[in-house]
């Protein structure tokens, strides 16, 4: 009875431990492929001719087309700067400075990546089409309601997340000394 | 009491086991990859340029909706493939996957080539031949060694005004794509 016992349980182990490790290193990932910015998240090694395994794995879960290393990154931020998860019942202010890049879009999609821009707008913003400040910073805000400056209109409701693609860009490249500094995601306010 | 504790550490180690083989299998197992949705296409040795993304409708190529994209399937074993053309003075660059969806192969037109593509794609064999030089090519190709036959190549081209995309995306689907001719 107890060799059955001690049996079931580390039968249970077993699969707890690896389906769940498994799960996590290809969702999230912070241990294992995925390099995390603030709230932006990015998977280095997905352009690189010769992936590690997690992040083949990564790459066999999204079937997606990856940028390969020279041409740029992808950085999905699912959460705000506060680490609770970005809602479209709010707006957000995106603000700082992004490493060195030919230019970027940032787009807003769901958990399908379905674009969530508002229709009739365009569905993603580029970084020549925004207003800077004095000091090269910017700011865009975020969400469905009227905003000023720049803003990026979106529509619907529930939980979405920002993807922020760099082209030509040297952030975690490792050839430069580049700062990798992100923009952060401020919550603004709920309606 | 040391008993259990033997039979969890057996577990935890068997866990490890069953995560090792999972991440190592997954990408042999899986059913839909970026390969069958790139064949979906039926681009093969052409141009295709890619639809446009737009609000509401579903994007599992995760595509950036402000660039347009040629996707052109290509296969070594009929010899070596060629990807030739001029392209707008805009950004563009060239990506080459595997069956994997690995980019074995990435440049951008920044790093000096300036709007002519001219990429050959060889694997293993043809590069011998080439290193021996009985294959002929054009002065200043750039060559691509290529691990496996069957690949596809990928370029993206960003219009920086959204007037231009039409024109843009009329000379991206007239760059040559495949075998020479």
């Amino acid at each position: 009875m107890r060799f059955v016992l001690r049996l079931l349980l580390s039968i249970a182990i077993a699969l707890t431990v690896g389906f769940g490790l498994s799960y996590y290193a290809l969702t999230d990932g912070r241990l294992f492929g995925a390099v995390t910015l603030g709230p932006w998240t990015a998977w280095p090694d997905a352009g690189s001719p010769a992936p590690n395994p997690y992040t083949r794995g990564h790459l066999t879960r999204e079937a997606a087309l990856q940028l390969g290393r020279s041409e740029g990154l992808q950085f999905v931020a699912t959460t705000d700067s506060d680490n609770a998860p970005l809602k479209l019942e709010c707006s957000y202010l995106l603000a700082g400075h992004v490493p060195v890049s030919a230019f970027w879009t940032l787009s807003a999609v769901d958990a399908t990546w379905v674009n969530l821009a508002a229709p009739g707008t365009d569905p993603a913003l580029r970084s020549s089409e925004i207003v800077r400040e004095t000091d090269g910073m910017f700011r865009v805000h975020i969400g469905t309601r009227l905003r000023p400056g720049n803003w990026l209109e979106l529509a619907g409701e529930g939980e979405f997340q920002l993807v922020l693609t760099l082209y030509d860009t040297t952030a975690l490249s490792g050839f430069a000394s580049s700062d990798a500094s992100m923009p952060s995601i401020t919550l603004e306010q709920c309606s | 009491m040391t008993r259990t504790l033997l039979w969890l550490i057996g577990g935890l180690l068997l866990g490890g086991v069953i995560h090792i083989v999972a991440i190592l299998t997954l990408p042999l197992l899986a059913e839909e990859t970026t390969w069958s949705r790139i064949s979906a296409f039926k681009a093969e040795n052409r141009m295709l340029v890619l639809d446009r993304v737009t609000q509401g409708t579903p994007n599992p190529l995760r595509l950036d909706p402000e660039l347009s994209y040629g996707v052109c399937e290509i296969d070594l074993s009929n010899g070596p493939a060629y990807l030739s053309g001029v392209l707008p003075d805009a950004f563009w660059s060239v990506a080459v996957y595997d069956q994997n969806g690995v980019v074995i192969y990435s440049t951008t037109n920044r790093d000096g080539i300036g709007q002519t593509v001219e990429l050959g794609i060889f694997n293993a064999a043809q590069t011998r031949l080439l290193a021996q030089q009985q294959i002929d090519i054009a002065d200043g190709l750039l060559i691509v060694e290529a691990p496996t036959n069957q690949l596809f190549v990928l370029v993206r081209l960003s219009a920086p005004h959204e007037a231009m995309r039409s024109r843009f995306e009329q000379e991206l689907s007239e760059i040559n794509c495949g075998p020479r001719t």
